[in-house]
């Protein structure tokens, strides 16, 4: 490749960067007392320029996420970039600087799951000098392979406008697994009541990762991953059941509750020949153990080895609701629920964040009058914005304004239902709210919708599906009359629920319009005067900004 | 000389073989009203204080009572149609049922006919207009006569695709 002039020398000063284009390549160029260097000028994380950075010594700042790169070598200082800048070889003559493209390939520091420049025509937040405008921009490996590279841009510059990748990407869900469901988090897999006695276990997952939830011997609960330490089986087949050891059924290895391997078929061979290496410590091979924590009859597990208290996790207002529901009485479980929905696990948190489609996805409320825009409620964030409560108080003003009728098309007036007493509301908790729907980060709802309780575990499979998984609930001390009120109310939700299906079936919408019509964005505007968090108001969309402002900062995009 | 224990077990076996067809007639009915989604038709074949249930074989083995759909009485079962037909939202669909495998079980206490048969809900979307399992299960019936007419004091719906694809939005 030829050597080609891409600016003089007069023009560039030491503590400076000076974005140059040659050949649709975005160049930057640095003069450190009398050397001159030449990088890239787009940051390796996500679609900026580095021309609008900041030069501290002989390193450059990212401006947009401060990524920090060595001006020398193009090697990642600081992150959130992984990987280093390329750098080109330079030259200065007669006052000219020259550089050499198709230069030095630097060091890989991690998997490239890298950058894409964004569509033509596409949102861009980077300033006007960026960008070689190409769609893909291929990079060539030391041998010879190309591979395509993907940027995440954010359109905008706040959390009105979503842009699909985050729905559909697949790097994007592999990177949430680790950093979300294995990063600093507490995920919801049982309730005590599943495993009172020592020897019980439940099959349950963080995330998409199976694990097997055990009572042990000293009534410790503990929770470890569903696969062998020998070669990865998914040993635990049955969906719950009592057992003294684990056994895997390949080749019979042998685990206490607790994960502890306790034994190996034949560890020493038969007659001398054989069996395991003489050194193998069976205790460096127990079954991959989480972090448990329990409040009020509910089991959560972490991958983090310091998580804080759960009362911490959740803030003070959501712990509140969460103890209002689990108010200390003994758990029932009344029965599970599994279904599989065909879009992104998030627009399940969403969806419940989004008090704007209750009265006008779900007719059926409004319909029997039973929910009008006018009720007391609350869309409540934590100070995080990862968790959220939706909280409404159920009125016995019975008129609705002609104008909240208007805009509700669906309400038809006089409509009864046979059966009402299934619409009863038993005074039971201490709570101002008769229904609050309660999103925990990350993969945990919990319903109080009047008497029909459950809780909702969320199970990614990819970014197009998750599983969800419901336990419904009651409580020790309820009559039969009060578990069949439960069982009554409890055709609200559900995957056949007057209410739970048609969110459902909007979330299979909501993907199957990105997945046909790619490349498109979200709008959550609604309430401007919230920036991002607790709205009084149903027709907010705050409490989604909320969400979306804690996920960008744990995934770095 | 007729041989009268033969003319009794074919007596027996003709009335069986009517019961039978008694109640396939029936099946085959409900399959129909429900496929062409004439939910007014289904609430219909119930007795006043009929149970209705759809739940998972998981639960039912464990013993616990949680359904997708529960319904204590005809009133519930009207509701749900209801509410399905006038109410909710959810995309339009084919649903085509099969039953067959039909058991007659023998008679209870108070004359109500015990059966059960297995059933088939397969169902086509219109975005990707394949045809896929719904459901699968088990039909637990009690039948009871309403005049000349039979009708269902008991189906309990026990499904064994714990996995259920995204939501039921018809009764089964």
């Amino acid at each position: 490749m030829a050597w080609q002039k891409v600016a003089s020398l007069d023009a560039l000063h030491a503590g400076e960067v000076l974005g140059v284009e040659v050949d649709g390549t975005t160049i930057a160029l640095f003069r450190i007392g009398d050397e001159v260097h030449a990088t890239d000028g787009i940051c390796t994380h996500a679609y900026a320029a580095l021309a609008d950075g900041f030069v501290e010594g002989d390193a450059i700042e990212c401006p947009l996420h401060q990524a920090l790169f060595d001006i020398r070598t193009g090697k990642v200082l600081a992150g959130p970039a992984t990987e280093s800048l390329r750098v080109y070889p330079v030259k200065v003559a007669a006052g000219d600087v020259l550089v050499e493209l198709g230069g030095t390939e630097p060091a890989r520091e991690a998997p490239a799951a890298t950058a894409m420049a964004p569509r033509d025509g596409g949102p861009k937040s980077a300033s006007p000098r960026t960008g070689n405008g190409a769609p893909e921009s291929p990079d060539m490996t030391g041998n010879g392979a190309a591979i395509t590279t993907r940027q995440y841009v954010w359109p905008g510059n706040d959390l009105t406008v979503i842009p699909d990748w985050v729905y559909t990407d697949q790097y994007v869900y592999e990177r949430e697994v680790e950093k979300i469901f294995h990063g600093r988090t507490w995920n919801y897999v049982a309730l005590e009541a599943e495993v009172p006695d020592a020897g019980d276990f439940i099959r349950s997952n963080v995330g998409p990762t199976p694990v097997v939830v055990a009572r042990a011997e000293d009534g410790s609960i503990n929770v470890v991953e569903n696969r062998c330490r020998h070669r990865a089986a998914e040993f635990c087949r049955e969906l719950s059941g009592t057992a003294k050891e684990f056994v895997c059924p390949y080749h019979q290895w042998t685990y206490d509750l607790k994960g502890k391997l306790i034994g190996i078929p034949f560890r020493r061979g038969i007659a001398g020949k054989g069996g395991m290496p003489a050194d193998f410590k069976a205790e460096e091979h127990s079954l991959r153990r989480l972090n448990v924590t329990t409040h009020r009859g509910v089991v959560f597990a972490s991958y983090a080895p310091n998580m804080e208290p759960l009362a911490d996790y959740l803030g003070p207002e959501v712990l509140r609701e969460f103890e209002a529901t689990f108010d200390g009485r003994k758990l029932t479980v009344l029965g599970h629920y599994r279904h599989s929905l065909p879009g992104n696990w998030k627009l399940y948190h969403e969806n419940l964040k989004d008090p704007y489609h209750a009265t006008l996805l779900h007719t059926f409320l409004v319909t029997f009058g039973l929910l009008v825009a006018g009720n007391r409620s609350l869309m409540l964030t934590d100070k995080s914005g990862r968790h959220g409560v939706m909280a409404s108080a159920k009125s016995d003003v019975k008129s609705v304004t002609s104008d909240a009728k208007k805009e509700m098309r669906n309400f038809k007036e006089g409509m009864t239902l046979r059966e009402p007493r299934f619409m009863d509301f038993i005074e039971e908790f201490d709570s101002p709210w008769s229904v609050t729907m309660a999103t925990i980060w990350p993969n945990l709802i919990v319903q109080r919708e009047m008497n029909t309780l459950g809780i909702r575990q969320i199970v990614p499979t990819g970014p197009h599906e998750f599983i969800m998984k419901w336990t419904m609930f009651g409580f020790e001390g309820d009559d039969e009359e009060m578990t069949r009120h439960r069982l009554r109310q409890g055709n609200l939700m559900g995957p056949a629920g007057f209410l739970g299906l048609e969110d459902n079936e909007a979330i299979k919408f909501v993907q199957d319009g990105m997945q046909r019509v790619p490349d498109g964005e979200h709008l959550v505007k609604l309430d401007p005067a919230t920036e991002a968090g607790t709205a009084d108001t149903l027709i907010s969309e705050a409490a989604i900004r909320a969400m979306y402002k804690h996920w960008r900062q744990e995934m770095g995009l | 000389m007729l041989d009268l224990r033969q003319a009794a077990t074919n007596d027996r076996r003709l009335e069986a073989l009517l019961l039978h067809y008694e109640v396939e007639t029936f099946n085959t009915a409900y399959a129909a009203a429900l496929d062409e989604q004439r939910l007014t038709d289904w609430v219909e074949m119930f007795t006043d204080d009929a149970f209705y249930v759809v739940i998972s074989r998981e639960n039912a083995d464990r013993g616990m009572p949680v359904g997708l759909i529960y319904c204590e009485n005809k009133g519930m079962i009207y509701d749900r149609a209801f509410a399905l037909d006038k109410t909710a939202m959810f995309a339009p669909r084919y649903l085509r049922h099969i039953i067959g495998n039909l058991q007659l079980l023998g008679e209870d206490q108070n004359g109500d006919i015990r059966a059960r048969a297995n059933y088939v809900v397969l169902q086509v979307l219109f975005d990707r207009p394949d045809a896929k399992l719904h459901q699968v299960g088990v039909y637990h019936d009690k039948f009871r006569r309403v005049g000349d007419v039979l009708k269902l004091a008991e189906r309990r719906c026990v499904y064994d695709n714990l996995l259920v694809d995204n939501a039921l939005c018809l009764p089964v």
